[in-house]
This record gives C-alpha cells, sequence and structure tokens, in this order.
C-alpha cells in the first residue's frame, strides 16, 4: 500500500547531497542575467512587502496596531512564510514539467525535481525569518520558549509544500491547464488565508472562518503568527492539527503514487 | 557472444491529445478500458526486435520520420516502449543536438551540473573537467552563459560531456552533423577508441557514407518498421537502391506512396487494448476510498468548530 510513498522518499533521502548541490545551482542560475544578482531574492519581497503595508496598514486600517504589536510587524509574520509557501508551491509543481527534458537522458530520480525547488527557496526563507525575528525583539515582542515550536511549524511547511508539489507536479505536466489554474488559485489563497486580515477577528460568520480554515496552509500562517505572539501550544488544537496532516500524508500517498505510475512516461507528455 | 543491447517486439504508440486527459482520469476512477475502442493509435516505431553485441557499432538508417530518433530515445531509455521489451546491460548515454544544457549558465557550469547529475562526485567532476574542456575546444567562451553559442559549439560541449561520462552505451543522434569537419573527425576518433574498450554504439545518420565507414551492422527503419538488418555493407547498398528508386518517381507518385506508408503507421487500438497501463484490482480502489475518509471526518469536525 505505502510501496510507492517508501519508494519516493527513499530517493530523497538517498541523493541528499545531489539536491544540495543542485539547489545551489538554482539559485545561482535564476539570477544569473540579473544586475543586482541575488539581492533580487530580498528586494522582490520588500517590493510586496512595501505595497501591501501601505494598501492594508496605512489605507485601510489607518495605521492602527493589531493584537498589541505594529500591523507591519503583524504582516511580516504572515507574510514571509507566504513568500516561501506560495512560490515553492507554483514552481514546484512546474518543476517536472520544466526540467524533465533535461533529467530524461540520464539516470536522475525525477521526484527530486520539486525537492529542489523547495531547498533553493528555503534560503531565501530562513533569511527572512530570522531578519522578522530581530524586529521582533527590537518592537518588544517578549521572546518566550513557545518560539521553539517554529521548528515544529518548518517541518510542516516542508512536508506540506512537498506532498503538494509531488502530486501536482505530476498533474502538471499531464495536463497544463492545471498550472494556470494553480497560479489564479494562488493568488486568491493568498486572501482567503489569514495573511492580511484576520478571519478569526472579523465580523464574518464562524461558519465562514472555518470553511477558511480547511486550507492547509492556514493553518501554517496562523501557527507561526499565534508562535511570535505566544499564544499557545501547536498541541492544543488536536483536531485542527489532526486535520492538517491527514491531509499531508493524503496528498503524499497519492502524489507518490501518481509520480511513480506515470514518471516513465512524463517525456511522452511534453 | 553476450549481446549488450536486445530489444524485443517493440513497440511505441502515440495517441491523440485528447485521450492524455483521459488516461489521468482513468487512473483516479481505476477505469480499464479506453473509452473508444475503434480508436486509431499512430506506431512510431513498429514490432521492432534485434540484438547488438558487446563492442559493435549498429548503425541506424532512415528517411525522415522513419523513427530514428524514436528508437535511439528508446535506446538511451528518454522514453519507454509502449509494448515489448528493451534490455540493456549497461547505463546508456544519450547525445542528441538538443541536448539538455542550461541556456542560462556558463559552460563551465554546465558541465558541472551535468557530471552532477550523471551522478559524479565532486571530486571525479574536478576530474574530468580539464578533459571536457579540451575536448570541447571553445577557448574562452567556456566561460560564456550557452545561450550565447551558435548549434555547433553546444553540440561540441554536449558531445564533450556525454563522452567523459564513462557510458557503457552510446548512442549518437545526428550530433555530428552540425560540428565541422575537424571536430567531426575527433569525434570519431573518440569513437573509434570507444570502440576499443568494447562499447557498444549506436549511430544514427542518413548519411549512408558515413554509416558505411564505421558500422559493422544496420538497421533499416522505414515508416516505424524495420525494413532491413545486416552488415552495413548490404543494407547501405540496398538503401541507396531504394533511394534512387524513389527519386525516380513522380512527384505524385512520390505524395501516394508516402501517404500509403503513412496510412500502414496506424494500428487499431483495440489490439492494444491497455497496452500500457498496469492492472488495478478492486482491493486498490477501496483502499484509495478509505484513506479519504478521515479527510471527510476531520474536516467536518472543523468546520463544525472543533
Amino acid at each position: 500500500m505505502f510501496k510507492a510513498v517508501i519508494e519516493v522518499l527513499s530517493e530523497q533521502v538517498k541523493h541528499w547531497n545531489l539536491i544540495y548541490r543542485m539547489s545551489r545551482f538554482e539559485v545561482k542560475g535564476n539570477y544569473q542575467n540579473h544586475y543586482l544578482g541575488t539581492l533580487w531574492q530580498f528586494l522582490n519581497p520588500i517590493i510586496q512587502i512595501m505595497i501591501y503595508w501601505i494598501v492594508f496598514g496605512i489605507g485601510i486600517r489607518g495605521g492602527s496596531p493589531i493584537e498589541g504589536v505594529p500591523y507591519i510587524i503583524w504582516l511580516l509574520m504572515g507574510l514571509i512564510p507566504w513568500f516561501f509557501i506560495s512560490p515553492s508551491m507554483i514552481q514546484g509543481s512546474n518543476s517536472i514539467h520544466q526540467k524533465v527534458s533535461l533529467v530524461s537522458k540520464m539516470n536522475f530520480p525525477v521526484s527530486l525535481l520539486p525537492t529542489i525547488k523547495i531547498v533553493s527557496n528555503s534560503v531565501q526563507f530562513i533569511i527572512l525569518m530570522t531578519i522578522l525575528m530581530f524586529l521582533l525583539i527590537i518592537n518588544g515582542v517578549p521572546v518566550t520558549l513557545q518560539w521553539i515550536q517554529l521548528i515544529y511549524y518548518f517541518i510542516c511547511i516542508i512536508a506540506f509544500i512537498f506532498s503538494f508539489s509531488l502530486f501536482s507536479s505530476t498533474i502538471s505536466t499531464l495536463v497544463r491547464d492545471y498550472q494556470t489554474f494553480l497560479s489564479s488559485t494562488m493568488r486568491m489563497l493568498l486572501y482567503l488565508s489569514p495573511i492580511l486580515w484576520d478571519p478569526e477577528k472579523s465580523n464574518a460568520p464562524e461558519v465562514l472562518t472555518n470553511i477558511l480554515k480547511l486550507n492547509p496552509v492556514y493553518y501554517l500562517i496562523s501557527g507561526i503568527r499565534d508562535t511570535f505572539l505566544g499564544k499557545g501550544w501547536f498541541f492544543e488544537e488536536p483536531i485542527y492539527m489532526l486535520y492538517f496532516w491527514v491531509f499531508t500524508l493524503i496528498l503524499l500517498y497519492f502524489g507518490s503514487k501518481l509520480h511513480v505510475r506515470f514518471r516513465e512516461n512524463f517525456m511522452d507528455y511534453l | 557472444m553476450d549481446y549488450k543491447v536486445e530489444v524485443k517486439n517493440v513497440y511505441k504508440l502515440y495517441t491523440t491529445q485528447a485521450r492524455q486527459s483521459h488516461k489521468l482520469l482513468n487512473f483516479f476512477l481505476n477505469r480499464k478500458k479506453s473509452n473508444n475502442e475503434n480508436e486509431k493509435l499512430f506506431a512510431a516505431i513498429n514490432d521492432i526486435s534485434f540484438k547488438a553485441m558487446e563492442g559493435e557499432t549498429i548503425g541506424i538508417l532512415g528517411l525522415n520520420g522513419s523513427g530514428k530518433s524514436t528508437l535511439s530515445n528508446l535506446l538511451g531509455q528518454v522514453i519507454q516502449p509502449s509494448k515489448g521489451k528493451i534490455t540493456l546491460n549497461g547505463t546508456p548515454s544519450l547525445i542528441a543536438i538538443s541536448v539538455g544544457l542550461n541556456n542560462n549558465l556558463s559552460g563551465l557550469e554546465n558541465v558541472k551540473l551535468k557530471c552532477m547529475m550523471h551522478g559524479l562526485s565532486p571530486k571525479q567532476i574536478e576530474m574530468v573537467k580539464p578533459d571536457i574542456i579540451e575536448f570541447a575546444e571553445l577557448g574562452e567562451y567556456i566561460e560564456q552563459p550557452v545561450k550565447n553559442y551558435s548549434s555547433g559549439m553546444r553540440s561540441r560541449l554536449g558531445f564533450a560531456i556525454s563522452v567523459h561520462t564513462d557510458p557503457d552505451i552510446l548512442i549518437i543522434d545526428e550530433a555530428l552533423s552540425v560540428g565541422d569537419t575537424t571536430f567531426t573527425n575527433k569525434c570519431l576518433e573518440k569513437i573509434n577508441e570507444f570502440k576499443e574498450k568494447n562499447k557498444t554504439i549506436f549511430f544514427v545518420s542518413h548519411s549512408a557514407s558515413q554509416m558505411k565507414a564505421f558500422c559493422d551492422r544496420i538497421v533499416w527503419m522505414h515508416y516505424g518498421q524495420m525494413k532491413a538488418f545486416g552488415p552495413a555493407d548490404e543494407v547501405v547498398k540496398e538503401y541507396n537502391d531504394y533511394i534512387k528508386d524513389i527519386k525516380a518517381l513522380t512527384s505524385k507518385e512520390k505524395a501516394k506512396l508516402k501517404n500509403e506508408s503513412f496510412k500502414k503507421q496506424y494500428l487499431d487500438a483495440s489490439k492494444f487494448t491497455n497496452y500500457n497501463e498496469k492492472k488495478s484490482n478492486v482491493g486498490e480502489k477501496l483502499i484509495n476510498l478509505l484513506v479519504l475518509i478521515p479527510l471527510f471526518v476531520l474536516s467536518a469536525l472543523v468546520i463544525i468548530g472543533y
């Protein structure tokens, strides 16, 4: 039953060194022809943060603080994970279609392609998270023991993005419409996750908030923000936690099966 | 003598674009049969069998669109046969004009990347790097991004990398036709070196003269089928005779012949039901459904507000 899952996961473990080395090339290749080079990894998010802050923080909220912290800080706690989750989901799903012609001529496990995207994106995420922690401390947010669970949420993010990209990279290679559909869905998801606003503190009916919670990105973003604000431990909401993991594992289960089933024929679908 | 490559009753069938999404649907619904039994499949490779021995050079000859490249892709394990089996006793390496080079990276970085993907350790890469650079004869262009390369330079780099990853079975798909004579000669020398090391080489081309000089035996591909397989001299002679005959035809007759041969490449799908699909069983279907139940239960609980 879990043969495919074990196969895909063991490929990742076995070729860990290769993933790491390829990711470094990936980061390098992305910004090869830019004058500012890898600096764009940080300029890009900064520009977006400024826009969201001006529109939602100053424009709509009039600069008032939220949950005891300035809006910009509150925004960053959601937006920085989003800058990792969203591009990784989109690029990870596209990775096989994009790269399979490069690797098919050699003995290279295709299942590494989404992982390489994720690992190369995670560098930016870790650096931005460190900067965020500094900003929080400067702004007087207390550092609590709960910050340790950031590690737990990091594992959650990786597990979810990996399962998701494995699943969608196969579909995206077989049916190209899927990738277009995905990128427009992701744009929508930005507003349906607690990144720019907090559904739980809004006037929306509770059922609607609960339906929004079915989106696994909701779990990740709200979890990270609650950790920073010291609002509780991750195991204090067992049903929601269980839901997230079941969702992720099911993605992994079907993703691996699909991948193993179709990987030999990927080239036929290009 | 031991054979290195065995191709046994291999077919490569292609379906229409619309059916690809069906395949995905079939996977989710665990359906076995294709929707339309009378559907036609295009056979790019139609029932081909041959064996290649160790140290042998096999030529693959044929007109445009006869299935040469498909066959070489099959041999290089880039694509999988729809039916039949290819047994390779060793690792293949395919050299084609469109080698997978990353256009944004420089030649040198591509060398590193490709070697890495071939599974070479950083130490081994450092060892072969000078050889590759020397062989490709790119000079200082090796530091330039590949997108600025000419097609000849690209194929030189591709050839240099593939040759230095030490494959057991080498498949050369018209990669030499873009290089100039000096480079081609150099490649041919290298190929001879491989021959001496008892490696199996497949050589795809439509240049009969180059083939005659190089190959021990030749596979003549004709509209997906193997028209002849035998010693190089004989097949090349037959091929040249055939070309002469074709040339003598009027353009109308040529078109008619082409059309007829083309039609023969379409096969009934009913002969190949599930030609590519593994059998699914009821148990698996049930498991797939069972797996989803906890998700539904939990999402209901989340919506209620637990």
